[in-house]
């Protein structure tokens, strides 16, 4: 071995003594066989010239010598890469669009992958991701899947379980923080004591949440993220210890999580983790009867637990809670691993892009394969010389290769640094839904597969000509002028390049063109509602502060008062909550005097709680009836309104006004109201869904903590905000106003969704469109300059130009029409369908 | 380009070699000579598979090389055994010894 290496250290950097010294020994031999000659009675040049013909050469016996030597593999290696480099540096044009080409292919697959590397392929970044699952409550019969818990079967089971190592539920909501700045809403998990120490999670500072903070009695505390630390604190190194207040409470700081923590399902940068027990909303939820469904929980199974055991575990305690609580008989424990819930329902669209943008990928192949075989035609006379004066077919296809390799790896370098540029921005259009627990980034296992990519597609695009070059007869290549046009087993080969490029391109673009159109049809949908002039604003109440139904009522009376008399903002309204841009609220109600419905068949409507303005400034339209009004009060009997698609369906031959309606957001879901009148349908929850039964209460009757404000009228948003911002400080300094927009922008910001979905896919159909069309123009202007002396003579036959164009291309297409893959083509081109059925909603 | 020797059975080049320098060190023209001497002329080594399998086995560590004077005194390279070409010598013997053997039990030879 030691001497393997020491000869390969000597044929590497001793080269040129090594080859003296060959040399001079073979001379030795050549002449001491000549002197043995001599002797025997030749005459000395005689001797020599028999000598040299026995010995078959001396060069020829050198160059055996030298392909023992160790390395001789490695030398002919960079023999190759310098003769690959040259040639493509003599042919800067050609080598520049082979690179643009691949390191648009590589780069638009590079970025994508960075996106399914960090959403789908990396584990979770917790300690032994595979152990997290996912608890829900399921009632299979009701169709309800993937509900939260209630309390006590989450009490139940954190404390009667023998699969878990630790349970903890969490619920997110935003909580305000006041004395740091402008008031500020910051995204806030509530969680029980467990949370940290089930992921795992070291804080940076401090000390992560304690048992002892679960407990009732425990003096409020808060983690912050490192993020929110930096950003709003300063990074200040003495925080933990010091007050921060949250909705007018005081909470100690405990400790700031580094930022490599996420939560599950939140992923957010800047937040804050306080015990559920503090919370001012879900701290009361938990003495709530155990129908309420609302705490989503995650556990760490035991080592050695499978997923299946632990289910079998959770319907025993199923089993016991329908016993202990029988209104609750049918609900089941549900569990499935975490990293699939996260996922979920992203998986499908990655996929598919992952699938159109290596259909971009593929045409870059096909389209180089096209130029590289266009290429060895011309280059047929350089690889008939060489085979002539000795190099064995391998040895060009080594060198062909080479050459492929050099191409792919330089673009694949290019394409790196592409997707490197693209992948911030690409990160930013990334849709909110998209749970990004993981940055996204250009990594190690992304440049491993952009290194893998560029070797697939060297290998793939470089063997179209060393194919061509093996098949090629050199005698005919080496006769000049030998040849009127070209091959026709190369003209084939190109065509059928051409047209799978073709067909490739047409499955992309008519998937982006299905795509596209489905978008255009959601952006023209009408909302149900108006948009133009109309900003919003979010002011939120604090919950210690403002504890009482009385006082959200005081403060938003007095608002909506000082609002409505200023200039510009006398259309004003509020509403919880505002159609699309909020979650819906989706609640049961029962039709007084008509029977009771069946179990688990109760009818839904969304709900709405809105002031006596809300209709008039949205422009929704009243149908029949009379809108909310100033009078409508908290000491007046409740009223409600309905929407038309609620009046079609549970009032079908009847007048739905005098009718009564029980419902209402908890505590007050018994509450009967009647109906006083019917408004149109909008969209409620977003554009893509059918609107669908609504009921509205008057904002008095049923306030909340807080509201959307929305004012119709000319002023800006900033003037806007800037007034609501005034009028509410004057209230009360300590509340934020938050989330100002136009409703356009909002809107806009609604269908971001949909809108990634569909831009990737249609770059990536106009990436492929561009790259065809140089495909065949490529191929076409080469057929042609191959061809010029066919269609020459067609001109000089048959005398006019055009005639001998139509001949020409009647040709082409009839080997097309001929060819099987057209029959290929056309199966391809059913295919969109299939990507439609993955994307439209 | 010559072909290599085809009769020459694959291996039995690198014994004849060890073999013929097994007394003394030759230099290349000196190695083909004892090779046909020893063989009765049954083989006569061309250059064209001789060098290469020299400097082959050389790189192996069998073979150890040095300049010196020919019996003309033209100078030459000389190659010589190494231990490690020594020990190869004796178990590709035992190798052949064995072969020899089977080879001949089969043809009814013996």
């Amino acid at each position: 071995m030691i001497n393997r290496f020491r000869a390969l250290w000597n044929n590497v950097f001793r080269k040129d003594q090594i080859n003296h010294d060959l040399d001079e020994e073979l001379r030795a031999y050549v002449e001491l066989v000549s002197a043995e000659k001599v002797r025997s009675g030749m005459s000395p040049g005689e001797a020599y010239r028999h000598t040299r013909r026995e010995m078959g050469g001396v060069d020829q016996v050198r160059q055996r010598v030298r392909d023992v030597r160790a390395g001789a593999l490695l030398e002919k290696l960079a023999q190759d890469v310098r003769f690959g480099v040259r040639t493509l540096a003599k042919n800067p044009a050609f080598s520049l669009v082979v690179m643009v080409t691949l390191a648009l292919g590589i780069g638009a697959n590079a970025a994508i992958f960075s996106v399914v590397d960090a959403v789908l392929l990396r584990p979770l970044p917790y300690i032994h991701p595979g152990q997290l699952v996912n608890l829900s409550e399921n009632e299979p019969k009701a169709g309800v899947s993937g509900a939260g818990m209630s309390w006590p079967a989450f009490t139940q089971l954190r404390d009667h379980n023998r699969s878990f190592s630790a349970i903890a539920g969490l619920a997110t909501h935003s909580l305000t923080l006041t004395g740091y700045g402008e008031p500020a809403e910051v995204s806030t998990v509530s969680v029980t004591a467990d949370f940290f120490s089930l992921f795992g999670a070291q804080p940076l500072l401090g000390r992560a949440l304690l048992a002892e903070d679960g407990e009732e009695s425990a003096a409020p505390v808060v983690v912050l993220s490192e993020n929110l630390w930096r950003s709003r604190f300063g990074a200040d190194p003495n925080i933990v210890g010091r007050a921060i207040t949250l909705d007018q409470r005081s909470f100690t700081v405990a400790g700031v999580m580094q930022a490599s923590f996420r939560t599950p399902f939140v992923g957010q940068k800047d937040q804050i983790w306080i015990p559920l027990v503090e919370d001012p909303l879900f701290g009361g939820w938990r003495t709530r009867p155990p129908q309420t469904h609302w705490l989503p929980a995650i556990a760490r199974l035991r080592p050695g637990v499978s997923i299946a055991e632990a289910q079998a575990e959770l319907q025993t305690i199923g089993a016991e809670l329908a016993h202990q609580f029988p209104a609750e008989s049918g609900w089941q424990p549900g569990i499935q691993p975490l990293q699939q819930v996260i996922v979920g329902d992203v998986k499908t669209p990655l996929l598919v892009l992952l699938c159109a943008v290596s259909l971009v990928f593929l045409i870059a192949c096909v389209n180089i394969a096209n130029l590289l075989l266009a290429r060895a035609t011309t280059r047929s006379k350089e690889m008939a010389v060489r085979i002539a004066l000795g190099a064995s077919r391998r040895r060009i296809a080594a060198q062909l290769l080479t050459e492929s390799a050099i191409l792919g790896l330089l673009g694949g370098v290019l394409g790196v640094l592409l997707a490197w540029g693209s992948v911030t921005a690409f990160a930013s259009a990334v849709p909110p839904g998209v749970p990004q627990l993981h940055p996204i980034s250009v990594n190690g296992s992304v440049l491993g597969f952009a290194l893998v990519l560029s070797l697939a597609a060297s290998l793939l695009f470089g063997l179209a000509p060393v194919l061509f070059t093996s098949r090629s007869d050199p005698q005919a290549n080496l006769r000049e002028g030998s040849r009127a046009g070209e091959a026709r087993g190369a003209r084939h080969a190109r065509n059928f390049l051409a047209a799978a490029e073709v067909a490739v391109a047409m499955v992309l673009l008519t998937g982006a063109g299905l795509l596209l159109r489905s978008f255009a049809h959601l952006l023209s949908v009408s909302p149900g509602f108006e948009t133009e002039h109309l900003v919003k604003a979010e002011v939120s109440l604090p919950r210690y502060q403002y504890a009482k139904p009385e006082q959200w009522r005081a403060f938003t009376d007095e608002l909506m008062m000082r609002l409505q008399t200023q200039r510009g903002l006398e259309k004003s309204a509020l509403a919880v909550p505002l159609p699309i841009l909020d979650n819906s609220i989706n609640l049961p109600f029962t039709i007084a005097g008509n029977p009771p419905q069946p179990q688990g068949k109760a009818n839904m409507a969304n709900y709405v709680s809105a002031s006596p303005g809300y209709f008039q400034v949205m422009g929704v339209s009243l149908i029949r009836g009379r809108p909310f009004s100033v009078d409508d009060t908290a000491m007046t009997p409740p009223v409600a309104l309905i929407s038309e698609a609620l009046a079609r369906r549970n009032f079908p031959h009847e007048n739905p006004l005098g009718r009564r309606l029980i419902f209402g957001f908890p505590p007050n879901g018994n509450v009967s109201r009647e109906i006083v009148g019917v408004v149109a349908d909008i969209h409620d929850v977003s554009l893509q869904k059918e609107p669908g039964p609504m009921m509205y209460v008057p904002f008095a009757q049923e306030p909340f903590w807080g509201a959307e404000i929305v004012v119709k009228g000319g002023l800006s948003a900033a003037d806007v905000a800037a007034a609501i911002r005034a009028e509410t400080h004057n209230i009360d300094p300590g509340l934020p106003v938050t989330n100002v927009e136009t409703l356009p922008q909002a809107m806009n910001a609604s269908v971001a969704e949909p809108r990634f979905r569909t831009l990737l896919p249609a770059i990536f159909g106009a990436i492929a469109l561009v790259l065809a069309t140089v495909g065949i123009f490529g191929v076409i202007s080469y057929s042609v300059s191959r061809r010029t002396r066919e269609i020459g003579m067609h001109i000089a036959l048959w005398g006019r130009r055009p005639r001998a164009f139509a001949a020409w291309s009647l040709g082409s297409r009839r080997s097309w029409r001929s060819s099987a893959w057209r029959q290929a083509f056309l199966r391809l081109l059913r295919q969109p369908a299939f990507c439609l059925a993955c994307f439209s909603p | 380009m010559p072909a290599p020797q085809s009769d020459l059975l694959q291996g039995t080049l690198d014994v004849l070699i060890l073999k013929a320098l097994a007394l003394q060190e030759l230099h290349g023209m000196g190695i083909s000579r004892r090779i046909a001497q020893m063989t009765n002329g049954a083989f006569d080594v061309k250059a064209g598979s001789l060098f290469p399998a020299l400097h082959r086995m050389e790189e192996a560590g069998w073979l150890a090389s040095a300049w010196g004077e020919s019996e003309t005194n033209r100078r030459a390279k000389f190659y010589s055994l190494t231990k490690a070409g020594r020990k190869q010598l004796q178990t590709e013997t035992e190798r052949w010894e064995r072969i020899s053997l089977a080879m001949g039990a089969a043809l009814g030879m013996s």
